[in-house]
This record gives structure tokens, sequence and C-alpha cells, in this order.
């Protein structure tokens, strides 16, 4: 293995669910929640500030496993979501964990928005939690949704939310605040609300994964058809012909084309390119704009469940477990390790348009 | 004057030299190597062109400390650095000859079009002393099966165009490369709308009953991905059509509305000649395919006909099976032209499960018709998990290990808990629970 790129010490025991690097500038710390029912936070640099190893520096037990995990608005302050129904706040000085709210199934993504204080959970219950943090105690808001989520990602003003039958709806945040901010008081608040856009996902497969880019332009989704697709917001005619959708983590084997699971994107922070990663084990950078492939790492000794940029741009780390194939009644045996790639200082850029 | 040239012969299209790593060919030898040097083993850190992979990896971990990990801009299956590539040397043998029948495959191709489309005789065959009837004696099912692939990949070609040559790789480069299983279809776009039954085809702006009032944003701008194939549906959105779909590959392409009843005959006495150049780009232009029995869909009586141009009266020449519907309730038969979405589903349910107690034996040989479908991709793809309804996360949840039975007193926000929360307390430690439910 290359010299730029190290395994943290003291993984999950099972199946990772999500990786987040710490929002902070120049942090490195990174949340992983897991199949272990236990949420890991740990850190890349050691006493001195260096950047080694990583160590695991908390760890925090669910009662069931936690699916999702988000940092608030310190890092010191995480949100959870797991199979036990419920959205939790842990703060990491004290361990204090919190309830926030519970959804009537698994819950399966969370999302923190700085810019409206809002946490917002998506469960397989077919409903949205939409959380106010600057009214602790409040109730939340439930926005019934058409069908179970799959993924969510927000930017400063939008939230999108990929969910099955193709479908997506993405919801103005401003709205949402202001919505939930009125309806405070009452018991559960269950509230109809129109998302600023509809859209059918312009995939044909099942969406694994949706990532905002970091300037809000738009998004990825990828499906688990080996494909990814990315589309702009703005509803205008020359944005939408804008988008596009390409084929990748794909691999030929005795004639047959085997199509892997897109699991995972995530955008750079600075650059704004993105990072996949499949059921094949592999990660790949591809410039969105320039529609280019920048570069395909090694293959990973399995699936890769989760990529995460560092808020400064300068570290990836890769979240490697067994996948859940096909015609297997359990996962695929594997390793789960956690990988950290010290980007150089273009590696992540895109080449611009030739 | 001599005979005018129609392109190289199928000898210099094979002696071209092309690129390992993306496939590409090239004029002569030197254009190639240049080509390599440039999109493959360019260092893209110095810009400092080097003449292998091997070469590249070398240079990046002595000059820039770096592994090289996949050599840039390949076809993904040709990244490796294991093969040491210089032009067309270190090729191995097997990819030259895959290649090469590429080469042949797609020669043969533009050939049979040309003649298609010209009537001419194929390069040489006038000139060679064999008669210019010579390909009048080929099998005539081979040249039409030809055709047929050929247009598939046109159509295909076109629908890619939307999401499939975008890859920024270049991995579209060669068409034969990677399709999805649902291309096969794709070329029945006109029938895209039948999946919702007979509600849908003239009335294509209600195609997508959950959207109906979708936003700008979406489909529109996006034609050619916006039709998909059944198995990109939920079965929610078509469970209750079953009859429906399948019938509508072996009918030609939905008739404007005002035709409706007559195409009938048409449907099973199809025109012969499948070089009819009018109808290219549709698949079932050439019905007499072998591979491909059930597209004439003889079964398709004129009941089903009925149902699937949504219920407007049978022709006079009505079968039996048509009378048994008079009763049938208005909903059904005003389904398309209900304003509301309900009605509509409803109405398309219902008008197919009708359809689909008359028609059990057709769906046996629908289930048959889709085998030879797939078998005319050139290659077969296999989705490593293929379940478009539940998430491989939910599926996991289901494991019994990860069962979590929640627990009604714990430190919950929300008062009121729901029946299942109580249930499930109920349920012993070893009961698998189903969080989805």
């Amino acid at each position: 293995m290359a010299s730029n790129q190290f395994i943290l010490a003291s993984p999950p025991t099972d199946a990772i669910s999500a990786l987040k690097f710490s929002p902070d500038p120049n942090s490195t710390r990174i949340a992983v929640s897991s199949w272990d029912k236990n949420v890991y936070i740990y850190e890349l640099r050691d006493e001195n500030g260096n950047v080694g190893e990583g160590k695991l520096i908390q760890k925090f037990e669910h009662r069931a496993p936690v699916l999702d995990v988000c940092f608030g608005a310190t890092e010191d302050e995480i949100y959870t979501a797991g199979l036990d129904w419920d959205v939790r706040k842990i703060d990491v000085a004290t361990s204090s964990q919190t309830v926030l709210s519970s959804h009537e199934a698994g819950v399966r993504s969370v999302v923190y928005s700085k810019e409206h204080q809002l946490v917002v959970s998506a469960s397989w219950d077919s409903t949205l939690h939409v959380h106010r943090i600057d009214a602790p105690g409040s109730i939340p808001s439930i926005i019934p949704l058409p069908s179970k989520p799959f993924s969510m990602s927000l930017t400063a003003t939008k939230l999108v939310i990929a969910m099955a039958s193709r479908a997506l709806h993405i919801y103005d945040l401003k709205a949402l605040s202001l919505l939930t901010a009125q309806l405070d008081g009452t018991t559960p608040n269950k509230v109809e609300v129109e998302p600023w856009q509809r859209r059918e996902s312009s995939l044909k497969f099942m969406t694994r994964c949706v990532a905002c880019m970091p300037d809000d332009a738009g998004y990825a989704s990828s499906s688990i058809e080996g494909r990814v697709a990315v589309e702009w917001f703005d509803p205008s005619a020359e944005s939408q012909a804008r988008k596009y959708a390409f084929k990748c983590h794909r691999q030929t084997a005795d004639d047959v084309d085997v199509v892997y699971p897109v699991n995972t994107l995530s955008f750079h922070p600075v650059h704004g390119t993105f990072a996949s990663g499949g059921g094949d084990g592999v990660v790949a950078l591809w410039d969105g704009i320039a529609k280019r492939r920048i570069r395909q790492y090694q293959k990973y000794p399995s699936s890769v469940a989760a990529v995460d940029f560092s808020s400064n741009g300068k570290y990836l780390a890769i979240a490697v477990s067994p996948g859940f194939e096909d015609g297997k009644e359990d996962m695929v045996e594997g390793a789960v390790s956690i990988y950290v790639r010290e980007l150089g200082e273009t590696e992540a850029k895109g080449k611009g348009a030739k | 004057m001599g005979k005018k040239r129609r392109g190289p012969t199928l000898e210099e299209l094979l002696a071209r030299p092309w690129c390992y790593y993306c496939e590409r060919d090239f004029d002569d030898l030197k254009i190639l190597i240049s080509h390599q040097k440039a999109k493959h083993f360019k260092c893209e850190r110095c810009g400092r062109r080097l003449n292998t992979a091997g070469g590249l990896s070398v240079h990046m971990s002595q000059v820039h400390k770096e592994q090289l990990s996949a050599v840039d801009n390949a076809l993904p299956n040709r990244s490796s650095l294991e093969v040491e590539i210089f032009g067309m040397e270190g090729v191995p043998d097997d990819i030259i000859q895959t290649h090469n029948q590429r080469v042949v495959t797609q020669f043969h191709q533009a050939e049979a079009e040309r003649q298609a489309q010209t009537g001419n005789p194929p390069a040489g065959s006038g000139v060679g002393g064999q008669p210019a009837k010579r390909p009048k004696l080929e099998n005539v099912s081979d040249l039409k099966k030809r055709l047929a692939e050929h247009k598939a990949k046109k159509a295909e070609a076109r629908t890619d165009g939307s999401s499939g040559e975008a890859t920024p790789v270049g991995a579209g480069q060669t068409s034969t490369f990677g399709q999805s299983p649902t291309t096969a279809t794709s070329n029945l776009q006109h029938t895209y709308p039948q999946p919702y039954g007979g509600a849908g085809s003239p009335y294509q702006q209600t195609a997508s009953p959950v959207y109906q009032n979708f936003s700008p944003g979406g489909q529109s701008q996006f034609p050619p991905s916006a039709q998909f194939t059944p198995s990109g549906y939920s079965p929610q959105s078509f469970q209750g059509t079953p009859g429906q779909p399948m019938p509508a590959y072996g009918t030609p392409p939905p008739f404007p509305q005002q035709q409706q009843q007559q195409p009938t005959p048409q449907t099973q006495t199809p025109p012969q000649n499948p070089a009819f150049p009018q109808r290219s780009g549709s698949l079932p232009a050439a019905p007499g395919l072998p591979q491909r029995p059930a597209v004439g869909a003889p079964q398709v009586n004129a009941y089903q006909l009925q149902q699937m141009h949504m219920g407007h009266p049978a022709p006079a020449t009505g079968t039996p099976t048509g009378v048994t519907n008079g009763d049938k309730p208005p909903g059904a038969e005003n389904a398309p032209i209900s304003s509301s979405v309900d009605d509509l589903i409803s109405g398309a349910a219902k008008a197919a499960d009708q359809a689909a107690a008359h028609v059990a034996p057709p769906k046996a040989a629908e289930s048959t018709e889709e085998k030879p479908s797939k078998k005319d991709k050139s290659k077969q793809s296999r989705l490593v998990y293929s379940d478009n309804e539940t998430s491989p996360e939910e599926k996991m949840a289901r494991l019994s290990r990860y069962a979590f039975v929640p627990n009604p007193l714990g430190e919950t926000v929300l008062e009121a808990q729901p029946p299942a929360a109580v249930t499930g307390a109920e349920r012993g430690p070893d009961t698998v629970f189903d969080a989805t439910d």
C-alpha cells in the first residue's frame, strides 16, 4: 500500500453504516456509526498535532445498530440515528445522551443544518422529523414522505431526500425552519409540507446515496446499478439540460458485466469534485463539471460503505466493510476497516475540461 | 474512372493499430504511440510523458513519491499496471482477438446496413466473379438478426446518450461495453407508458401517477432516460397490471388515438420485409426474428388490445371474451379522460385485473418471451444487488442478530406510541423483528 494511506486502529467490530469528518476547519475528527451498536469517535492527530495512526477517543453504545451519525454545532456534539427508532444527541465531552424523538421504524439518516439550527432525521416509517436545536425540548415536526427514505443530504439552503420508488424530494430549509418555528408548542406536529421540488430519480434503479455539491448548485445520486447521476437544483431548462449520468463500479468477469451498487458519494469541500465508493471495493474520484474521472484507487478488500473528505479537503476517509449481496441470506464475510488517505495538493482537483 | 471506394476494407480495418487502454484506433503506429504517451502515460504532476505505464509508475514513485494505482483515461477493465504496453506491443492475445472480432462484427454490421440502405451488392462481390445475388443466398434470418441487432444498438446508443455516454472515462467508446439489463428493451421506448396499463398510452402526461404534478425540472428535459422498463418500477405502481406490459412488446408502437381500432390485424401480420427503411429504429419491425417467437403476440385478442388501448369499445369484430365485460364499471371505461389520478390508477388496475383474468395463457408466453430478448444483447450484466424495493440496510435490519424490540417505556418523547411498538414489546427476544413494518 502506498505510504500516504493508513488504517485506523481499533475499528468497529461489525459493518460500518456511516462515516463523517468533523465540519470544523482543519479538524481531523471522525465519527463512525456501526452495526455493532456503537458510535466511534476517532482523532487522526496525536498529542503533538501530527497526523499518524489515528486513535479511538470515544465510543458510545446504543440499544440497536446505528445507521447514521452527523456532527452538530461543534465537533463535541453528534447526532445519531439507528434501528432503535430513536434520534439521539450525544455530547462527546460529557458522554450524555439525549433522545430527541422516536420514529415508528428504524431511522435511516440524520443531518444537521448549521445555518438553520435544525436536525432532520429520516426514517423507514416514511417520515421526516425536524428538530429545532435552538429551542431545546421542543417537539419535532413530523413531515410525511411518499416512500421510505434511503439517503439524505443538505446544503446551506436545501435538503435532498432520496426515497424508494425512485422518488426524490428537495426541501427548502428556510421554509422548513419557518414552518417548524410556527408550529412549535402543540403535541406531535404532523405537517404536510410541499417540497420545493419533487423529482423522479434520473437513474432507473434504487437510489443508494445522494450528496449535495458544496457550492449549493446541485447534487449527485447513485444507484444499486453501478451508475451515478449529477443534477442541478436550478429548475431552468438550461440547468436541467446539464444533468447527466454515467456508469461506474462495474467489472467484467467471464463476459458478464458485474454491476455493483454505488454505496456512497462525497463531495470535496474545496475542489467540488466527488468521490464514489462501490460494492466492488473501489473508490474513484470524479470531476463532475468536466465529466472526467480524476483517479481510481486500488481496490479495497471489501465493499466500500462510506467515504468522506475532511473539511479542509486534505484527507479522505474510506470505510470498508462487507456488503449485502444478492442471493445471500447474510452479509458476505469481510474485514471491517477504516482507511484514511492523505491527499496530495492536486490529487482531488479536477484537471479542467480538455 | 474507377469504382468509387466505399470505405476501408475489412483487412484495412483489422490492420489499424489501436490503443489497448481505450480501444481507440489510429491511422498509424506513431500516432498511437503519441496518443498513449499523451493520454495514458503522462505524469499529471509534471506533465512528463513516459513510454510505458511501468515507466510512469517508476517516475511517480521516484520523482513524486507517489504510487500509481491505475492507468489514466483507461477503460475500467484495462487500467491495470500489470500489462506492459507500448504501441501495439504487449497486448494480450485474447484481447487482440476480442478486438478483431469486434472490428469484424462492426464491419459486417455496417456493410449489412449499407446494403439495406443502398441495395448495392457488398464490396468486391461484383469483381470477384461471384454472382451479385450472393447475399440473397445468405441465410435471411441471419441477415435480419444482424440488422435488428444493429438497430437495437443504434436505439440504445440514442438512449445512452443521456445516461451512458457521458461516462467521464469514455467507457462507452465501444457500444458493446457494459450494457445494463434494461437497455435490451430500450428500443421499445414507444411502449413505455404501457406498464401503467390501459390508462397510459396516448395520455403520456399522466404516465407517472405519483408525480403527475411534477415540477418543471425533471423528466421532460431528459426524455430518453425517462423511459424505462417494468423492472425499474416499484411493484406498487404496476402490480395491478400484470397482463399489460408484456403484450406491449409485441405490438407496434402505440398508434395515434384515431387509429386505435384499426391496427389489430396489422399486429398479427406485420410486413415481412425487415429492411424496410421507414421502420428503422423500432424493434417490432423485424417480427420474423427467430429468437423472438412470441413477438407477434398472436394471443392478443381484440379484447386485450382494447384494454391496452384503454377500454375503448371493441371493434365490430370483437371476440366473445369482450362481451363478458359489458357490465364493466364505467370508471374503467372513462379512466383515460378522468381528471383524477386516483380514478386513473384504480381504473387501470381494474381493467388490468380483468384483462389478467382473461389472459392467463398469454402470460405464460410472455415469460418465455423475455429470455430471448435478453439474449439479443452482446453482453449480459449481473447486478450484485438487484432488489429495487428494499435497501441492503433494511435487509440487514431483518437479520436476527440486529433485531431490536423497542421498549415503549423508554425515554421516548412521543406520547402516543404506535400499536406496533406495543405488540413489539411482547415478542420474544429471539423473534426476528421486521423493522420496516
